[in-house]
């Protein structure tokens, strides 16, 4: 049979805990601000780590740039033609695309061309193509992310933007679509329209392009095949998936360093309260123990008191904690923590923390607080309570 | 009903120092019998309550509630113990004076978790029968001495209880205060308990309801 909940015991761990109103409030709070400080950093990260991963994921096997004195230059359209000669190369794109700084805002957007009868490098670009209005205008338009056009707007942009080219003229260009990638990381900052619309914005020869993405049919030849390119264009630098994936992970890392710090001064905090309330009661709590004892409670009946006067201070604490992560991370776009996270980016538009539900990082917490805090009530009251009562109350 | 043998209780203050608080001590309460420990203090007549009320155990020697041997039992036994047949009432209350006089009365039957109807009605017959009930709900730091002491034997009372154990009962106590709670012993020894009193206080000497005295000196009966 089950056996009934103890409401007397219960009640009496609240009164115990509003006895003792400003200590309690105080370590409440405490805990409270670190469980919020470490769920957030786990939060962040979480987020930011889902759109760094799903970036990576959507990037080019390879990526040719022609490289002149370690400068990176415009490269010639047809050495597609060369690439595609290569045996396991499946496609080869020429890329016309460029940073574009508006002053006005302090931002760079990414202007990314694309043709109509050219397959798309990435499955976002292919949608755009396909689904917006980009290819069926007469005028120059354009297709942008979410970030950009609340960027444009603030700026009093809504239907068209005068892009100022390298000869100081200005080029038109109408809004006439809104995309969003599979991540924000990708898409947010990105302005996509007609190849010849970005010749034309950054003074580029129709014969050029930026760079040139390879797909390749075996992924584990990606290496051999990015040496035999080599081989073809030795004024050329090939940059590979992994290579890309390290910089990113990188840069994660470096920012990673700065949350483990901030981990490490919350876990240290949190363990001087758990010190301080492991070592010792106060001589009224003592004594407040001598009595339940003598007046015929267990000391298994003092430690489930204690137990629940830890556990409810910890598990409110926990509770609102995690709730104010939240809110904070998600609804509020963490202020101040996601500046530290994507600070690299402070040239490029911001763009918002997705949500990732994780039960891992909600029971890391958990256990990283709750628990430590109710055997740091318990310890201390085990110590006394098997004590002889009379010992204790004198 | 309770026998101490040959009992001894000695406390280490430090390694040379221990203090010899009983001294081969050996008596013998009968059922509804209410007997006074008298003696200075020091004489070790708290520490033969502490005995029987199972709140620390002899150095040597054997204390005997009902056939039962209460000086050897471990510590969650002697707790129930406690709870099942003792109603201590303290020199200093031992109350928690942040809680109301309703809150201390019900704490010894907290752990049994009781029906709250139960619980209620023990609650109300002791309030009653120690005239506290006006003051159910009040802090007991705001409280007298003396309504403190009545919440301090409603408390003793509400497990009902087949002995009761006071030490030094009226020495916070005014002359009046004192004769008020004698009122009370009387109604307890009229509910067949077995009480034990530790005094040096006049009063209870020759009083008509007390059975007997043992007179304790420098830890021994004489």
């Amino acid at each position: 049979m089950r056996k009934k909940i103890n409401f007397y015991l219960i009640e009496y761990a609240i009164n115990a805990i509003l006895r003792q109103k400003y200590k309690n409030i105080f370590i409440a709070t405490t805990l409270t601000f670190l469980i919020f400080l470490l769920t957030s950093i786990f939060f962040i990260t979480n987020s930011i780590k889902y759109e760094l991963n799903s970036t990576v994921d959507a990037l080019p096997e390879i990526v040719v740039q022609k490289i002149k004195a370690g400068r990176h230059y415009d490269i010639e359209t047809h050495a597609t033609e060369e690439i595609l000669a290569i045996t396991g190369v499946v496609d080869a794109v020429a890329r016309v695309w460029g940073y574009y700084y508006f002053e006005n805002a302090g931002v760079n957007f990414s202007l990314v061309g694309v043709d109509e009868f050219e397959a798309q490098y990435k499955e976002s670009l292919q949608r755009v193509v396909e689904t917006s209005e980009l290819m069926n205008t007469q005028d120059s338009s354009m297709v942008v992310g979410r970030g950009v056009k609340d960027t444009m707007q603030k700026n009093y942009y809504k239907d068209y933007f005068n892009f100022i080219k390298p000869d100081g003229t200005l080029k038109r260009v109408d809004l006439v679509g809104v995309f969003d990638g599979d991540t924000q990381l990708e898409s947010n900052d990105i302005i996509v329209m007609s190849k010849a619309d970005v010749r034309e914005i950054f003074d580029m020869r129709e014969s050029m392009a930026t760079d040139i993405v390879v797909k390749v049919s075996n992924p584990d030849e990606v290496a051999t095949i990015a040496s035999k390119i080599k081989l073809v264009f030795p004024d050329s630098r090939i940059i590979t998936k992994n290579d890309l994936k390290i910089s990113y992970q990188n840069i994660f890392d470096y920012k990673s360093g700065i949350f483990l710090a901030l981990f490490v001064v919350s876990l240290f905090t949190f363990f001087i309260i758990i010190y301080d309330k492991a070592s010792g009661l106060s001589s009224e709590e003592k004594r407040e123990i001598g009595i339940l004892k003598a007046i015929g409670w267990r000391v298994d009946d003092v430690l489930k008191e204690k137990f629940y006067e830890g556990f409810i201070i910890s598990f409110f604490s926990y509770m609102i904690g995690v709730i104010l992560a939240v809110g904070f991370v998600y609804i509020f776009q963490a202020p101040l923590l996601q500046n530290i996270f994507t600070g690299y980016s402070q040239l490029k538009t911001s763009f918002e923390l997705p949500f990732i539900f994780d039960v891992q990082t909600l029971f890391l917490v958990f256990f990283l607080s709750v628990p430590i805090y109710i055997a740091a009530t318990i310890i201390p009251s085990w110590k006394i309570s098997t004590l002889d009562a009379d010992e204790v109350i004198r | 009903m309770i026998e101490l043998k040959n009992v001894t209780k000695s406390y280490e203050i430090n390694k040379n120092n221990i203090v010899v608080a009983l001294n081969d001590v050996s008596m013998k309460i009968g059922e509804g019998e209410l007997v006074v420990l008298r003696g200075a203090s020091g004489s070790g007549k708290s520490s033969v309550l502490s005995l029987i009320a199972a709140l620390s155990k002899p150095t040597t020697g054997e204390v005997i509630v009902d056939t039962k041997q209460i000086s050897k039992l471990p510590d969650n036994f002697a707790s129930e113990y406690r709870r099942d047949n003792i109603g201590f009432v303290f020199q200093k209350y031992n109350l928690i004076t942040t809680l109301s006089v309703k809150e201390n009365i019900l704490l010894p039957l907290v752990p049994l978790n009781p029906d709250p109807d139960d619980a209620d009605e023990k609650l109300t017959r002791v309030m009653e029968m120690f005239k506290i009930s006006h003051k159910k709900d009040a802090i007991i730091k705001n409280l007298s001495g003396g309504e403190q002491q009545r919440v301090a034997i409603a408390r003793a009372n509400v497990n009902e209880p087949k002995i009761i154990i006071a030490d030094e009962p009226t020495a916070n106590l005014d002359e009046k205060l004192s004769l008020h709670f004698i009122e009370m012993l009387k109604e307890l020894k009229k509910l067949n308990k077995t009480i034990v009193i530790a005094t040096h206080d006049p009063l209870f000497f020759g009083l008509d309801i007390v059975d007997r005295e043992i007179e304790m000196h420098n830890g021994a009966i004489i």
